[in-house]
């Protein structure tokens, strides 16, 4: 059978004179398909190395920080400190006992370049409150939902509040950035397939007369279509290989640097994460490409 | 070898371009269809590659009954049928060289095969010396003459012609039909349609008239009959 019969050089012959052809065209789906699989490459990026920072953060931080309300009387608070120190998992040798106006001064000593602040307030709207250090960073989820379930007088426990917190704050707001950056790959990839689309339906009108004879003289329906499936493909792999390159460069060239320069940041990489991406992206490229000469072929060439 | 039962077509307006065709063309016959322009020659041609389907009736090609034929063995169909057209449908950037070998290599055939057999058939057609020659610098004659090339490298049984002297100098159009007459005395069905007078009056051969898209008059060894 002559269907299975593919000539590898004559698709490519063709494949290639068509995008010769086709090239301001070309160019411009390959720069799509780069900007968007550059982007995904970089959401990725980005989103793994902002949750190890905060996986790495989170490890070191174990303190909880317990508010009481102004009305506590000295017997209630004893009572609180009693408690906490207490709590198995908590280290009693640091938890520290922070009166009103110790916060005050802690306050005035952390600002001291605009007095303002506390100059013309008459009273002290700080709280007063404890600060405890649990024995392993992990337990301080355990030890602030005893504090704020179990201490006794805990009605007047104004909260209880842990880094972990702010992190989980700071982790829900990354969150909707990865939605947004998802949401902006999806558009741009859909965009890049009907460019590619685009310039397959051209490539189709321009050699229409030809198509026309190949079915004359008894060219196969797939010995019609290669050429212009491989040029879908070859524009999206030639937009991924851009897109690889944009990825690794930014790692070694940026983030490696910056990672060296600011260790205190704790900027970190998973070990695997640039040999799961780099073939992701190209697969992702071929995808496109095929989906998008796939679409043209579909709709353009009746054979 | 090719067989026509009751065939009609019905372009959309309610244009009959074939009424209820019955004829049989046997094997190594040469056959001329003519008629004036509408009478539905096109129509014949474009019915037996399949590019059209019938609205009703049968068609069958040694024995096959191509209205039954599955999409994707069209192609296959139309390795067994040559076709010439009266635009000769040449790939301009192609050289002669190339352009037959084209309709081999979309074939599946080898370099080898190909290398082989192209020139042969050009030499078949009087342009074996004219091989690495583009379609534009060749006369309407010569270009008609690739075109047989092509259509006949693949050795099918049929060879239909629409119009293939339409754009050739008269005195070169005599050459075509001879040439065709050739590659028919070879074994290969030839249907030639026509609406060229002389010709017909010079070759003496079956005659299939067509007038409105019906049958008039179908003689052996007939003559073109229209006034």
């Amino acid at each position: 059978m002559c269907t299975g019969m593919i000539n590898v050089k004559y698709i490519f012959q063709e494949t290639f004179s068509s995008l010769r052809k086709n090239a301001i065209l070309a160019v411009a789906a390959i720069a799509v398909v780069a900007v968007s699989l550059g982007i995904l490459g970089l959401v990725v990026l980005g989103w793994d190395v902002f949750s190890n920072m905060i996986k790495n953060t989170e490890r070191k931080v174990g303190e909880i920080d317990v508010y009481l309300y102004d009305v506590t009387s000295e017997q209630e608070r004893v009572a609180i400190d009693a408690f906490i120190r207490g709590i198995p998992e908590v280290d009693p040798t640091r938890v520290v006992y922070k009166s009103k106006s110790q916060a005050l001064e802690e306050f005035k000593q952390q600002h001291p370049e605009n007095p303002e602040l506390w100059e013309y307030i008459e009273t002290n709207p700080l709280p007063a409150s404890f600060e405890v250090m649990t024995k392993d960073p992990k337990d301080v989820g355990l030890v602030s939902s005893k504090i704020k379930n179990e201490a006794p007088y805990r009605e007047r426990i104004e909260s209880v509040k842990t880094a972990s917190q702010a992190i989980e704050k700071l982790e829900s707001v990354f969150e909707k950035f990865r939605y947004i950056g998802i949401i902006f790959v999806v558009i741009l990839s859909i965009i890049s397939m009907l460019l590619v689309s685009i310039t397959i339906q051209v490539a189709i009108f321009a050699r229409r007369r030809e198509i026309g004879i190949m079915k004359l003289v008894g060219a196969t329906n797939w010995f019609i279509r290669w050429p212009f499936l491989t040029e879908g493909v070859l524009e999206g792999l030639a937009g991924s290989i851009i897109a690889i390159l944009v990825v690794v460069l930014t790692k070694v060239w940026i983030w490696d640097q910056l990672a060296e320069t600011l260790s205190f940041l704790k900027l970190g990489f998973t070990p695997w994460l640039i040999p799961v991406l780099v073939p992701l992206i190209a697969v992702a490229g071929v995808v496109i490409g095929s989906i998008g000469s796939l679409v043209a072929l579909r709709r353009f060439l009746e054979v | 070898m090719i067989r026509l039962r009751r065939v009609t077509k019905v372009y959309k307006g309610n244009i009959y371009a074939l009424e209820d065709v019955t004829l049989d063309i046997e094997k190594g016959e040469f056959a001329f269809l003519v008629g004036p322009s509408g009478s539905g020659k096109s129509t014949f041609v474009k019915l037996l590659i399949k590019e059209e389907e019938p609205t009703s009736g049968q068609i069958y090609i040694a024995d096959t009954n191509i209205n039954e034929l599955r999409k994707w063995k069209i192609p296959y169909l139309r390795r067994k049928i040559g076709t010439v057209f009266q635009d000769y449908k040449l790939i301009p950037h192609k050289t002669v060289f190339q352009n037959v070998a084209f309709a081999l290599e979309v074939t599946g055939k080898s370099r080898h095969v190909i290398d082989q057999q192209v020139p042969e058939v050009l030499k078949l057609v009087g342009l074996g010396h004219k091989l690495d020659a583009f379609p534009d610098e060749l006369s309407g004659g010569e270009q008609q003459r690739v075109s047989i090339a092509r259509a006949f490298i693949n050795r099918p049984p049929i060879l239909l012609a629409d119009e293939p002297t339409g754009n050739v100098d008269p005195s070169l159009a005599l050459g075509i039909v001879k040439l065709l007459e050739k590659i028919n005395s070879a074994g290969t069905t030839v249907i030639m349609a026509t609406h060229d007078k002389e010709i017909v009056n010079t070759f003496r051969k079956r005659v299939i008239a067509l007038e409105n898209g019906r049958v008039i008059r179908d003689q052996d060894r007939g003559v073109y009959g229209y006034d």
